[in-house]
């Protein structure tokens, strides 16, 4: 499905909850601040019509009213045109009815306890779960999110799905790993890892996916961060990717981020049914140091699938101007020698920006696009 | 059997109170004195389980640092904080520190950061973790003109000053953490300056107990490396060293054995711990083995990390003959604090929730500590202390 325009632009996943959906889901009414919130995004996106009775009642307080239901819809809205107010044109609804990226999908299968917190980095930390039975579906997952987007829709949806790679490798692997005999060294974690996200893949990720490209999906992301945790595992990535996707007909994107990515060529590369690699650059690119080099791996490997070209760093709230996204997006056409390859999007997903800085990236990034599209005279 | 000593050889997880108290802090629903206040009480559990299961030394399982490098590179000269940056092949991350300049000593910093007058409470030796040079120069960011091997004595020399300051705090055993000597090991041409960058610190190392840590990677290898290195132990984690192919341990070292994998939340098995144990021991007849986790036992949750150490004194109990049960006197019975009531273990056992130790306890004999070179012995920890 090739854009009609060049640069088109794209979100990642997620992006913050606003204040008054977080404390409307704790069954609290929401504080002056949050109300603030609220009236200025309302008149920034009309996420929501005046009128809309669940609205009157959010300002008045009234949770109980609005029902979670109610409020959950509301935050899908409001993550829906935000990102298609601040103009994109692949959009969805900033995971807004999802916990996280691993707690949800793990939650909607069978085969795993969550176990406890691991620290992620200082005072972060993130409920990790183990497997402690054979993988199993309890029905397929983000069904109602996307039957409900594709109503309200105006831009085209792309459907960020937790990869299964990720998913395996973020939990502790007790079942499989249980089944090894001897001495539990890599040789057998290896193949005990390899196991899980075989079976994750398959009973799990490809019937969500089945389930939402019956549904109409066309367009689906299948999020891999974990996938340059493990130097030497890049075939598992490529097999998970593979298993998930086997038999499915629709337009499937990698995105994979903070990553060294040339650890996982050439095993990428028979990610056949993979249509765009989305990847991180912003991040890695300084005045000293081109973070948009691993392009060439593409060029090396003579790989001309499209790129999600990472344009906006999504760990930082330094504001990057329109000026040198466009510099950046026609640096990696130099590079990759096809501008009509290139989506624009930012690093990841940007829920750990506030949703003022994540406007501005969003918007100057928009901008951005446009420039390169101008210096490029399409 | 050369002598057999356990202990706590890397970070320990915060507990679930912990971790809501630090989230609160951040988002300033918490005050930093309460929260302080829970940090000296786990610290002080983590302590006492240590005691109770009969280890070597005491750590505290450095509950407060963030991560290896940030006590330093918060205050030392020379240095700065820098990106989030992935901590080897795990899901968690570290902040890179940024070498602006040769890093200067900032005297009593680092030591001021740790629970000393909790960890000097004890009767056993306390144990203070240190980021090694190899390690610091391969995931530090040098932005000086300082080359590796020029950067890599300046923190040996740090070090050592920080070793001096620590054994005059009564800091008698020091653990040097090096993962990248095995993930990213030195070429033969290079192991020439990974020896002299560890020069500067030889004396200061001589004063205390020193053990020299690897973990993520294949120790064996760059066994014979690591022996050469000034210390008295070096440790291996066998969940990525095939214990087989561990050779060449001059003699008269130590050697540390990880075999506590943080990586699963399966519970080892005593027996196989033991089998290893038993044929190293006869290939290479090191001075002391020091069992222990090996990589940082933070990767799991709390109540699966003491389970898991519940697991060494049995392997020790195995080692040493003596029948499951029958050794135990006093507080030390009971392995594990939470929930553990007796039984063995085997492979398929989940470390979660539960899974339970057999008993292992601190023996006056097996909980007395190593007596620091240089300084008197302290008296024994009997069973009873905590």
């Amino acid at each position: 499905m090739s854009s009609p325009r060049l640069f088109p632009t794209q979100e990642v996943g997620s992006i913050a909850k606003p204040r008054w959906l977080l404390q409307g889901l704790k069954g609290q009414a929401p504080t002056p601040e949050a109300l603030q919130e609220l009236k200025r995004w309302r008149e920034r996106t009309s996420f929501v019509p005046e009128h809309d009775p669940r609205l009157k009642k959010l300002e008045k307080g009234e949770i109980e009213e609005v029902g979670a239901h109610g409020l959950r819809d509301l935050g899908a809205l409001f993550g829906l045109r935000y990102l298609e107010t601040a103009g994109l044109d692949l959009v969805y609804d900033g995971e807004a009815r999802r916990v996280e990226m691993y707690e949800f999908p793990i939650r909607q299968m069978t085969g795993f306890e969550l176990s406890g917190h691991v620290r992620s980095f200082d005072n972060k930390y993130y409920l990790k779960g183990a497997s402690v039975g054979p993988v199993g579906l309890v029905a397929p997952y983000h069904l109602d999110e996307y039957e409900f987007l594709r109503k309200e829709a105006r831009r085209q949806l792309k459907v960020p799905v937790t990869g299964a790679y990720t998913l395996a490798d973020w939990s502790w692997n007790e079942y499989y790993l249980g089944k090894q005999k001897g001495w539990k060294g890599r040789k057998a974690r290896r193949a005990a890892q390899r196991e899980l996200l075989v079976d994750i893949a398959r009973h799990a990720i490809r019937p969500t996916l089945k389930a939402l490209i019956d549904r109409g999906a066309s367009v689906l992301q299948i999020d891999e961060p974990a996938a340059g945790t493990h130097p030497d595992e890049a075939e598992l990535v490529v097999e998970a990717f593979n298993e998930s996707t086997e038999g499915l007909d629709a337009k499937f994107v990698m995105h994979i981020c903070f990553s060294d990515y040339r650890c996982l060529f050439p095993a990428l590369l028979e990610a056949k049914r993979c249509r765009q690699f989305l990847w991180e650059f912003a991040n890695r690119d300084t005045p000293e140091k081109d973070g948009y080099r691993d392009l060439e791996l593409f060029m090396e490997f003579q790989d001309d699938r499209e790129i999600g070209l990472g344009v906006t760093d999504i760990h930082r709230d330094v504001l990057e101007s329109p000026e040198l996204i466009r510099d950046r997006i026609l640096r990696a056409s130099k590079i990759l020698g096809d501008p009509s390859r290139i989506y624009v999007n930012p690093d990841c997903g940007l829920r750990t920006r506030s949703l003022d800085v994540a406007w501005e990236k969003l918007t100057r990034m928009v901008r951005g696009a446009d420039l390169a599209r101008a210096a490029i005279g399409k | 059997m050369s002598s057999v000593n356990l202990g706590l050889t890397s970070s320990f997880p915060r507990s679930e109170a912990l971790v809501s108290a630090t989230r609160d802090l951040d988002r300033g629903r918490r005050g930093a004195e309460e929260v302080q206040a829970l940090f000296d009480q786990e610290t002080s559990r983590v302590i006492a389980l240590e005691a109770k299961l009969g280890f070597s030394t005491v750590s505290g399982g450095d509950l407060q640092r963030q991560d290896l490098f940030r006590p330093f590179s918060d205050s030392t000269p020379g240095l700065e904080v820098g990106p989030l940056t992935r901590w080897f092949e795990t899901n968690t991350f570290f902040r890179q520190p940024i070498v602006h300049a040769p890093p200067q000593w900032a005297p009593g910093a680092f030591a001021r950061q740790l629970p000393l007058e909790r960890l000097l409470e004890t009767r056993l030796p306390p144990r203070v973790i240190l980021p090694g040079p190899y390690t610091f120069v391969n995931l530090a960011d040098n932005r000086t003109d300082l080359t590796p091997a020029e950067l890599g004595r300046r923190w040996s020399e740090l070090l050592a000053l920080e070793v001096h300051d620590l054994a005059a705090h009564g800091v008698r055993a020091v653990q040097i953490q090096e993962p990248s000597l095995v993930v990213r090991p030195p070429s033969v041409d290079e192991e020439a300056w990974v020896r002299g960058i560890y020069d500067p610190l030889a004396s200061a190392l001589s004063e205390v107990d020193s053990l020299l840590w690897t973990f993520f990677g294949d120790g064996a290898p760059i066994l014979p490396l690591l022996a050469s290195l000034p210390v008295d132990t070096v440790g291996v984690d066998l969940a990525d060293t095939d214990p087989a192919l561990l050779t060449d341990l001059p003699t008269g070292k130590g050697l540390g054995l990880g075999c506590l994998d943080s990586r699963t939340t399966l519970l080892e098995d005593p027996q196989e711990i033991a089998r290893i144990v038993r044929e190293v021991n006869a290939r290479l007849q090191p001075s002391e083995i020091l069992l222990g986790p090996g990589a940082p036992l933070e990767l799991v949750p709390w109540g699966v990390a003491e389970r898991k150490l519940g697991v060494l004194p049995q392997v020790r109990d195995l080692l040493e003959g003596i029948p499951a049960g029958s050794r135990s006197t006093g507080e030390g019975a009971q392995a594990s604090a939470g929930d553990g009531s007796g039984g063995s273990s085997t492979p398929s056992n989940r470390a979660r929730g539960s899974a339970r130790t057999s008993a292992g306890s601190s023996s006056s004999d097996r909980s007395r500590p190593r007596s620091a070179k240089g300084k008197s012995s302290r008296p024994k920890a009997k069973g009873g202390s905590r």
